[in-house]
């Protein structure tokens, strides 16, 4: 384990840019249950690029309802507070995400088309499954590899090192443990944690590759667990960790997943990512 | 080109395509006029979601490939001359039946092959790693680029 390196990471977690002002604002209205569209509105108002955001995606076929929403007041009284929240994060999660991700090999924008296929996937596998999961899987499913953001300079600065090791048939996250002194997991529940996001998130973050480590199993880590490797395996985001990832037994048995289930939601999941990301990409 | 997708060539053209993970990249070309064509297809059987294989065949492994090998007849291929190879069918770590979606793809495509009396000419399938796959239609050359590493499939 290397503690210098271990060193370096803490400090970028410090100095990581923190959620803009106005998202924040937002995430702390929308948990509010007194707040009114109005207030929202209001704190939107002075945000061209986030308006623009929460109409398109309003629009999108995803996100969508029959009527065509012209107003961000409109959008939230007939999408809802949850989907709204979800909608924000992801225009705000847009930005963050879209360049390239050296050491991991993602080319500029697929660490975002990665990032919204697990929240879809984890989407469709509740409904699939016919689960009760709380709102806050979308969220974690969108963020879940923040951390790569910041191990990305270090796993390449030691990628020979952590292929030596991946090369022994251990999962990459592993590989990040062994050579790094931790993996981007943790790097991402970390940065979590200086936004002040809710603990479910965090949780669902930090063990997204190892949900028997979790103190308090819940459905959302496993349906990201399970979202992340599937989307992986549609090559949504794979770079060089490539399929090097472990999928935990306990985790399949405990949701019952069938491969029918795997299959019908990879056949759901590919066209909302790409009519999301053609989205952003104008 | 992307997942779920096809597309065809001829002489001069190069078709590519990115981080095949648990699905099939499969090559087909004719040395003689120099057509191809590749197919990035997804899963293995069309009805898991038949409305979804109605709008984009190229998704499922069993219409998909009759359809790529369709196109090449109609523009004149001839199925003695067609070289077949095949790269991707990638699985994650551990062994997981419901996660044996590379596999599946592989098997059906291999089903589908033996039926029709075609012969893999070459394969590059399985393990945990993406490949992009480089198909030249001047040459029929095709070359993999896989965890660093460029070898000719």
């Amino acid at each position: 384990m290397n503690e210098k390196d271990k060193k370096k990471i803490f400090s970028q977690v410090q100095n990581f840019p923190s959620m803009s002002g106005a998202a924040a604002k937002l995430l702390a209205l929308l948990d509010d249950p007194d707040t009114t569209p109005g207030q929202i509105e209001e704190v939107v108002r002075y945000e061209p690029s986030l308006t623009a955001n929460i109409l398109k995606l309003s629009n999108s076929a995803y996100f969508g309802l029959p009527t065509k929403v012209g107003s961000v007041k409109q959008a939230i009284i007939l999408l809802g507070w949850k989907r709204v929240t979800q909608v924000v994060m992801t225009s705000c999660v847009s930005a963050l995400m879209a360049k390239p991700i050296v050491g991991y090999e993602l080319p500029a924008g697929e660490l975002w088309r990665h990032s919204i296929g697990v929240s879809i996937a984890a989407e469709m596998l509740v409904k699939e499954l016919k689960l009760q999961s709380a709102h806050e899987v979308y969220t974690a499913a969108l963020l879940h590899d923040l951390g790569k953001l910041i191990l990305g300079s270090f796993v390449k600065s030691e990628l020979s090192v952590i292929e030596a090791k991946a090369a022994d048939g251990i999962a990459f996250d592993e590989a990040e443990r062994l050579v790094l002194g931790m993996d981007h997991a943790e790097v991402g529940a970390e940065i979590l944690k200086s936004w002040s996001l809710p603990a479910e998130v965090i949780e669902i973050v930090r063990w997204h590759h190892d949900p028997g480590r979790a103190v308090k199993p819940t459905v959302g880590i496993d349906i990201v667990h399970v979202a992340n490797v599937l989307c992986l395996t549609m090559g949504i985001g794979i770079g060089r960790e490539g399929l090097r990832v472990e999928l935990s037994p306990m985790v399949t048995a405990r949701l019952g997943l069938k491969p029918a289930v795997l299959e019908i939601v990879a056949s759901q999941t590919l066209q909302w990512v790409d009519e999301l990301r053609d989205m952003f990409k104008k | 080109m992307g997942v779920a997708d096809m597309k065809i060539g001829k002489e001069g053209d190069q078709l590519v395509t990115h981080a095949l993970g648990s699905c099939l990249g499969l090559m087909v070309y004719d040395p003689v006029i120099r057509i191809g064509g590749l197919l990035h297809a997804m899963l293995p059987l069309a009805k898991i979601n038949e409305e979804k294989a109605r709008t984009n065949p190229y998704m499922f492994v069993d219409v998909g490939v009759p359809e790529l090998f369709h196109q090449l007849y109609d523009l004149g291929g001839q199925k003695n001359r067609l070289i077949v190879k095949a790269a991707g069918c990638g699985k994650p770590l551990g062994d997981n039946e419901a996660f044996r979606i590379g596999e599946r793809n592989f098997t059906v495509l291999k089903k589908l092959l033996w039926k029709n009396n075609i012969l893999l000419e070459s394969e590059d399938v399985g393990g945990t790693f993406s490949r992009t796959v480089f198909f030249d239609l001047l040459t029929g050359r095709t070359t993999i680029r896989s965890n660093g590493q460029e070898t000719e499939l």
